[in-house]
């Protein structure tokens, strides 16, 4: 059986990819479970869809703890934990990224077993959730490396999911999908489908009985304040917006007050303060600021700056 | 609780520069509700419970997160209204039975969005207005059922496209007057709010901070994944639905309407339109101009009613 | 200590007002709407210090009432058939708050048809939620019952809804006797309610009932409330035998009438039993070796009791007043699965009767008796049945001719 997971921001088009594969391989004889995990998932927050396809009935369910296949349509969000990419990765795992950096580099940042491909980033915008046509891009990447679809038959499932949009956008599409397929077909094959379980020889699960606890620790209940703040939804970002202080006036906290997360603060001197640990990139006080003084920059290229400022 | 000056909000330097609110909720991006809670809060302050109903805002706590400093009780999409009778009332008996000291009082705030409001939750809320239970009722009303997916709910504008109104002219009904179906309660206070307007906002939290009875809000609350548009819009939205009349601000007490911030010249109700995902189609194709014209009209009536602006 | 005699309803209020709840959310229906009637004349003439409140519907009469017990208030509630179901959704969500408060609940049969009379579906609907479930006999268990409940309910190690259950008409509005007990020594058994760690006030952060992500949390707390039911099981055994001391009354959880011997056994709930020990006495004296089995609590369920209790007997009847369509009886259910697998189990026979108010007679009782002892003869447990006669579809057949129901069918032909 192949698994396959992509994964995306909310607004890359994961479930699409997943959809588009799903077809193909049905188109190509195959059984298939195709499917978004859905959860939480907002605009720019990490979310990743899978499709499953084998040859008999297909009698896994769930999300996909040991991939064939991987591929990233943000690398960003490879080394984001609460993404989880590289969940359930090993050696006969192959890791698509679509990405600037060299698969030689990635294999050495995530000292990963996996073997690293790289899906050459070609179109560059500002905005990485609005990456056009990622989606149909990872899934006719991934078409390619399982060597088991045809070229016609990854249109044909690109035409059918695509179905309802302008059909300028589905030759857009189609065009940039078939390059990446005949990029990737230098690597037909790479991706072989992987086995089952093995129930002669398997790890034991560690049960336990689950202890009984008094109602004042087992309650529904959370008996501190704010704790909210752990969670980084900064890491949903893909544009950052960046306070230009000599421009800025101090002026009466106009960000601060429409910031919807309330992540802009005012320090004491009487000037704003951006917490990018939870600012969501919304940009609402880019578009706020009376005298223009906050910038947006896409968040890859402001994460690019601060590893050179620190190297 | 302590009073301040209902005059205290003039500028917008006046305006909290801290937020109580904790960061890191799972709203998306530029939501118009979460803007509006954030600036209540600093305002309300952390003697508060909020009654939460089923809506986008049921995520604001996932165990163990949670944004609130005071007190927050999730309850369903039909009841928060009674969560916020119980609530109250048990703090009224331990006040009275001197188990619970008047500097440990909290006011009880109900936070629904508009599917509660209008529709599932309508006659929890009006019990608790019969009642007059002292609380404040918040209702974020994203016009549809946005938690999930956006459908059309009693709140959704006409014309509007929702995941249950694709067709070619959108929504076919009218949105729902909750403010007069609430004002005919005749309870304390009733006003429609937008965090676009941060002062007008700010003004009407501090004068409700002063009274008791039910005082009910209902905030326009722009939603760039239901309304489809670039989050950095959502201030420029809001602002535009006063501007062009489609959101009047205004209050209720004693049995007057008060409008409060009434645009000088409205602005064409398309303006506000033509920047959300939800109208597109009434000018593509082609303009739609009846479409248009219709929607305008009746902002215009509304305002020839009400005999202001 | 008072003796006099109480309706049902009645005596559910009286338990309420020993309790010194704080609090009642309420809503009338029928069969209940006296038990909330004698709280609000109390409360208007000063004899009881609580607040009623009249919501709008149960939904949010049962919201109300765990939100409150969740600010720190002893609260109560009452309810019944159409009623419980309306407020369903909260039963099952505030069961989760682990927030004790007790209600009341008047077992009557549910839509459709409509009808104002007793059975047990309504009750067996609130099975799975995570309430307590307390069954009365007579209005005296439903008066300690209550107090009961609050007990078992806020124990620290418990700490979840209870209802307390009892018949729509045979009880709730039939006077018995009852002893009263003093306030005095009401309220030093019940206690103080304790809200131990949840209780919202100023200055101390309580978020409460969120939202979990993921079956790990989501297991843990589910599985806790289970555990924290069953923990019910051993804190009850220590608050009866202290009931008992203060009182004189004992209320084993299991209700065991002439089972010492006994080698035919009814299983019942609530006030019917009463009708199986009359017969289970008849049958004595006709030297039949009968006995009686009544769970009072059915949440959590006395499962290694009834084991013992059943262990080599010949035969038991089931007689279940409720059913689940296309199943049966549930508490048949119940103890064919406590039984299934144990050696000496008994043959488990399965009877639905009493659906909606529909009596029980003597005649009956022995009827099964014998069909027991005929199958355990055969070795081999009979086939449902309902309790249903000739005459009484003589009667419905009238019924059906005048709403030419046969008409109908001639016409579909």
């Amino acid at each position: 059986m192949f698994r396959i997971r992509f994964h995306g921001r909310g607004g890359q088009g994961m479930k699409t990819a997943s959809r588009i594969l799903g077809t193909a391989f049905f188109n190509a004889g195959y059984e298939v479970q195709d499917a978004p995990r859905y959860g939480a998932e907002r605009r720019g927050a990490p979310i990743f869809a899978y499709v499953r396809a084998d040859k008999s009935a297909i009698n896994e369910r769930g999300v996909i703890d040991r991939p064939d296949l991987v591929c990233v349509a943000d690398d960003t969000l490879v080394g984001m934990p609460a993404a989880g990419v590289v969940q359930g990765m090993d050696a006969h795992t192959v890791l698509l990224i679509n990405s600037h950096e060299t698969a030689a580099t990635w294999q050495q940042r995530l000292n990963t077993e996996a073997r690293v491909l790289i899906l050459t980033a070609t179109e560059d915008v500002e905005d990485r959730a609005e990456l056009p046509y990622i989606g149909s891009r990872c899934a006719a990447a991934a078409a390619a490396l399982t060597n088991v679809i045809e070229r016609e038959t990854l249109v044909a499932a690109l035409t059918e999911e695509l179905g309802h949009l302008p059909a300028d956008v589905i030759t857009q599409n189609r065009d940039i999908a078939l390059r990446a397929f005949d990029d990737m077909k230098q690597h037909a094959g790479l991706v072989t489908p992987g086995s089952m379980p093995s129930a002669s020889d398997y790890d034991r699960p560690e049960w336990i009985e689950m202890p009984f606890d008094n109602a004042a620790i087992s309650n529904l209940a959370i008996h501190a304040g704010a704790t909210s703040v752990l969670v980084r939804t900064g890491l949903w970002r893909t544009m950052r917006p960046v306070i230009n202080y000599p421009k800025c006036s101090g002026c009466a906290w106009i960000c601060s007050t429409y910031c919807p997360d309330g992540a802009i603060n005012v320090r004491a001197d009487g000037y704003p303060e951006i917490d990018y640990d939870h600012c969501k990139g919304c940009l609402v006080c880019v578009a706020q600021c009376p005298p223009h003084a906050i910038e947006s920059i896409p968040e890859h290229v402001a994460r690019e700056q601060e590893a050179e400022a620190s190297a | 609780m302590s009073k301040q000056s209902p005059l205290h909000f003039h500028r917008m330097k006046d305006m909290p520069s801290t937020h109580l609110l904790g960061t890191g909720t799972p709203t998306c991006a530029g939501c118009g509700g979460l803007e509006t809670l954030h600036t209540i809060y600093d305002i309300l302050g952390e003697k508060t419970v909020f009654v939460n109903a089923a809506g986008c805002m049921t995520l604001l706590s996932v165990y163990p997160f949670t944004p609130f400093r005071g007190g927050w009780l999730y309850t369903s999409m039909a009841s928060a209204p009674a969560g916020a009778q119980g609530v109250r009332d048990a703090l009224d008996i331990l006040l009275q039975k001197k188990k619970l000291s008047p500097d440990e009082n909290v006011e009880v705030v109900v936070i629904t969005g508009d599917g509660a409001a209008y529709g599932m939750g309508m006659s929890a809320t009006s019990g608790a207005m019969d009642r007059n239970l002292d609380f404040i009722y918040l209702c974020y009303d994203n016009e549809g059922y946005g938690n999930t997916g956006q459908q059309y709910s009693p709140a959704t504008p006409h014309a509007a496209r929702t995941s249950t109104s694709r067709g070619s002219h959108g929504y076919p009904g009218y949105k729902k007057d909750l403010f007069a179906i609430w004002a005919a309660h005749n309870p304390a206070y009733v006003a429609t709010v937008i965090a676009a307007e941060p002062l007008d906002l700010a003004k009407k939290i501090e004068k409700i901070k002063g009274m008791s009875g039910p005082r009910m809000l209902i905030s326009l609350a722009p939603c760039p994944t239901g309304w489809d548009y670039d989050p950095q819009l959502s201030v420029e939205i809001g602002r535009l639905a006063v501007q062009t009349g489609v959101w009047p601000l205004k209050e209720y007490s004693d049995g007057e309407v008060r409008h409060t911030k009434v645009p000088k010249r409205r602005k064409p109700v398309e303006e506000y339109l033509q920047l959300q995902g939800r109208f597109r189609h009434l000018f593509e194709p082609q303009r739609d101009a009846a479409g248009i014209a219709e929607i305008q009209s009746r902002i215009d009536a509304y305002w020839e009613r009400a005999k202001v602006g | 200590m008072t003796r006099k005699l109480l309706t049902g309803n009645s005596a559910a209020a009286w338990g309420a007002r020993l309790a010194g709840v704080d609090y009642i959310p309420a809503f009338p229906i029928t069969p209940q709407t006296e038990i909330i009637e004698d709280l609000a004349a109390w409360i208007d003439r000063g004899e009881m210090d609580a607040r009623l409140v009249t919501l709008e519907s149960e939904h949010s009469m049962i919201t109300a009432a765990g939100s409150a017990a969740s600010s720190g208030v002893r609260a109560f509630t009452a309810t019944s058939s159409q009623g419980l179901l309306y407020g369903m959704e909260m039963v099952y969500t505030v069961a989760g708050w682990r927030t004790p408060f007790v209600m009341v609940n008047v077992s009557r049969g549910l839509a459709s048809p409509i009808t104002l009379e007793s059975d047990h579906n309504d009750i067996m609907a609130a099975r799975d939620s995570g309430f307590l479930q307390i069954h009365c006999a007579t209005c005296q268990e439903i008066a300690d019952g209550v107090l009961i409940a609050y007990r078992l309910a806020e124990h620290p190690e418990v700490r979840v809804p209870a209802i307390v259950n009892l018949d729509g008409f045979y009880l709730s509005f039939t006077r018995e006797p009852v002893d009263l007990a003093e306030a005095s020594e009401a309220s030093a058994f019940v206690g103080e309610y304790d809200p131990e760690n949840l209780q919202f006030k100023g200055n101390s952060p309580l978020s409460q009932a969120m939202a979990v992500l993921g079956g790990g949390p989501y297991s843990y707390f589910r599985y806790e409330a289970h555990l924290a039911v069953q923990r019910a099981l051993s804190v009850y055994d220590e608050i009866i035998d202290e009931f008992e001391d203060r009182f004189g009354r004992r209320y084993d959880m299991i209700d065991s009438y002439r089972m010492q011997d006994a080698e035919y056994v009814f299983v019942m709930l609530g006030s019917f039993s009463t009708k199986a020990r009359d017969a289970v006495d008849s049958l004595r004296a006709a030297g039949w070796k009968a006995g009686l089995l009544r769970p009072r609590v059915f949440r959590p369920f006395p499962q290694q009791q009834i084991r013992q209790l059943l262990r080599g007997r010949r035969a038991v009847a089931v007689i279940d007043q409720n059913i689940s369509m296309g199943m049966g009886g549930v508490l048949h259910s119940e103890f064919a699965t406590a039984l299934y697998g144990t050696t000496d189990a008994p043959l488990l026979a399965s009877y639905i009767g009493g659906l909606g108010g529909r009596d029980i007679s003597q005649q009956e009782f022995f009827a099964m008796a014998d069909e027991l002892r005929q199958a355990d003869e055969r070795g081999e447990a009979p086939a449902a049945r309902l309790l249903y006669t000739e005459h009484e579809l003589t009667e419905m057949r009238k019924l059906q001719a005048i709403a030419q129901a046969e008409q109908a069918e001639i016409q579909q032909h």
